[in-house]
């Protein structure tokens, strides 16, 4: 138990865009953390199984919504969605709340975005 | 093809994510069950992450008394709120911003069982004010257009002209009105609760209006119930909210409308559980206030105060035991003003007291007085006797500068100060220290 979320922590910080661009689908899908891939336009491109599984959401049903303003409108606001817009590079890890399958769920964040590439990341560990 | 019950929950669930309104499910003690995203966005602004368990605690600051609501609701099921407003920012408009309110609506279902929809009513709250204003100005015009009186009035409120109505209406020609000022119609008995013509008209200046009702006095003596405007009239080209060129009064005698209204009006500005004012109430009280002390170069005070370790106090005893001290509490602290001070409970533990015509020394002598009450209250709970005591906090208006909330910050700062200090005691702000306060 100990073991395998201390790896996944270490993951799940530690994981760059770089390489979660070069990631297969299989290989996202494997990641014990949701991962969320957003447009510059906020609709969504990549959404693994877990973060599929966690939210209850089939794959099919999210990828090409606006995220923000569809599923995850609790991220909607300065905290999350506003600093995509705000800064032109994004590497933060931040405790919140979800409410997947509707319950309050305290996960904790990561939010990634880079100059250099359009697509933006956020990341889920419940 | 049929949609299997996985394909089906996850559409449910689609559209709950989706749902443009907040959609919350709580036990009685407000554990929060289900919520949906809309309902997050809505309540994470307004407590921490770690309190987003339980409905109460998070709205707890902002509408202490939905807990009491809630659990003295006797029926089995039913509308408990509807459309309950709360008021989670005041407005300021000398910053330009707007009240940020939400609409809660509760009902019980069963038991356990209680459903919540929240909304985001801030502009539709603006809307109404403005709406208000519309229509006051409408029937006011318009729907008696052969019943009513103008009145025009120079920017210091001396009358410089009339229509024609106003002999029939008034009693004075419009010879005998010039010169004189609104008060020429006030009873001599008139009450102290209502706006002088001078407050009246500050706030016709800074709103663009002010509507009252009241009785009105003919040359003589007989009484008519009276409805007048007061509008503030805009040199052409200039900005509004700076000099105006004067006012435009409307009076128009109606019937009196006895009323239930004013026990209504009761119950929506009373704190259910302790009968103090509430949060929404107190900020209107409040600026009213402030308007007034600075119109008439008088002093204002204010005392904030806070139960310590309450938190503890329900931990401890149960919230039942916390009630009864917040009840306790609220009675002695009432038992101490006049009249004309105002007591309201603006969060959970937090109460605040507006003092007209007080200055800081007086404010904290009377909070001294009622530090060394509440430490005299015993509360009867099955545990034997619970005591308490609290922290004030005492500010006193800045002649010029400070609003209504400046004032309430200055005293939150003393009495956090006075907190950090060890509780149990009275602090006055130093943002007031000024040359006048140094004795």
């Amino acid at each position: 138990m100990q073991d395998s979320s201390g790896m996944a922590t270490v993951k799940f910080t530690d994981l760059s865009l770089v390489e979660l661009e070069g990631l297969s689908d299989d290989e996202l899908d494997a990641l014990p953390f949701g991962v969320v891939g957003l447009s510059v336009a906020g609709t969504v491109e990549v959404y693994n199984r877990t973060e599929s599984h966690l939210a209850g959401l089939p794959f099919e049903s999210v990828v090409g919504e606006h995220y923000f303003s569809s599923t995850a409108q609790c991220m909607n606001n300065y905290m999350v969605a506003q600093r995509f817009e705000d800064q032109d590079e994004l590497d933060v890890v931040l405790d919140y709340v979800l409410t997947l399958r509707m319950r309050p769920t305290p996960v904790r964040l990561r939010l990634l975005k880079s100059a250099s590439q359009s697509r933006r990341y956020i990341l889920i560990e419940r | 093809m049929d949609t299997s019950p996985k394909d089906e929950q996850a559409e449910l669930l689609r559209f709950l994510y989706a749902c443009p309104v907040g959609l919350i499910e709580i036990e009685a003690n407000g554990a929060i069950g289900m919520m949906n995203p809309h309902a997050m966005q809505l309540l994470l602004p307004l407590a921490s992450t770690k309190m987003m368990v339980n409905f109460f605690d998070v709205i707890e600051a902002y509408a202490p008394d939905i807990r009491n609501i809630v659990q003295d609701y006797s029926r089995k099921q039913g509308t408990v709120l509807e459309g309950h407003r709360i008021v989670v920012k005041p407005a300021r408009p000398d910053r330009g911003s707007e009240a940020r309110v939400l609409s809660c609506t509760l009902v019980k279902v069963s038991t356990q069982f209680f459903a919540i929809t929240l909304a985001d009513v801030s502009t539709q709250v603006a809307q109404e004010r403005r709406l208000k204003q519309a229509e006051t100005w409408f029937s006011s015009l318009l729907d008696f257009v052969n019943d009513f009186t103008v009145i025009s009035l120079d920017h210091a409120g001396f009358i410089n002209g009339a229509s024609s109505s106003v002999l029939r209406q008034t009693g004075f020609n419009e010879a005998e009105l010039l010169g004189r000022t609104l008060e020429l119609f006030s009873p001599e008995d008139t009450s102290s609760d209502r706006l002088t013509v001078a407050e009246q008209m500050a706030i016709a200046a800074r709103d663009g209006w002010h509507l009252t009702e009241g009785y009105h006095q003919r040359p003589t003596g007989k009484r008519y119930w009276c409805q007048r405007l007061i509008a503030s009239r805009t040199l052409s080209g200039q900005l509004c909210g700076h000099e105006k060129a004067g006012y435009t009064v409307v009076l128009r005698e109606v019937e009196r409308q006895d009323m239930d209204a004013e026990k209504l009006t009761n119950m929506l500005h009373r704190d259910h559980l302790t009968g103090a004012y509430n949060r929404l109430r107190f900020f209107e009280i409040a600026e009213r206030e402030c308007l007034r002390a600075k119109h008439y170069g008088q002093p204002l005070a204010i005392v904030a105060m806070d139960i310590d370790h309450f938190k503890e106090i329900n931990d401890s005893y149960g919230h039942a035991a916390g009630d009864l001290a917040l009840r306790s509490f609220a009675q002695t602290c009432m038992s101490f003003l006049r009249p004309t001070d105002i007591f309201a409970r603006i969060g959970g533990e937090e109460f605040v007291a507006i003092l007209p015509s007080t200055a800081l020394d007086e404010a904290v002598g009377l909070a001294k007085r009622l530090r060394t009450s509440i430490r005299d209250i015993e509360v009867a709970v099955p545990e034997g006797v619970l005591k308490m005591t609290a922290t004030f906090g005492c500010a006193e208006l800045v002649p010029n500068s400070s609003t209504h909330l400046d004032l309430l910050a200055a005293a939150d700062q003393a009495l956090y100060r006075g907190k950090g200090l060890g509780r149990d005691r009275v602090v006055r702000s130093i943002a007031v220290a000024s040359p006048v306060e140094a004795q």
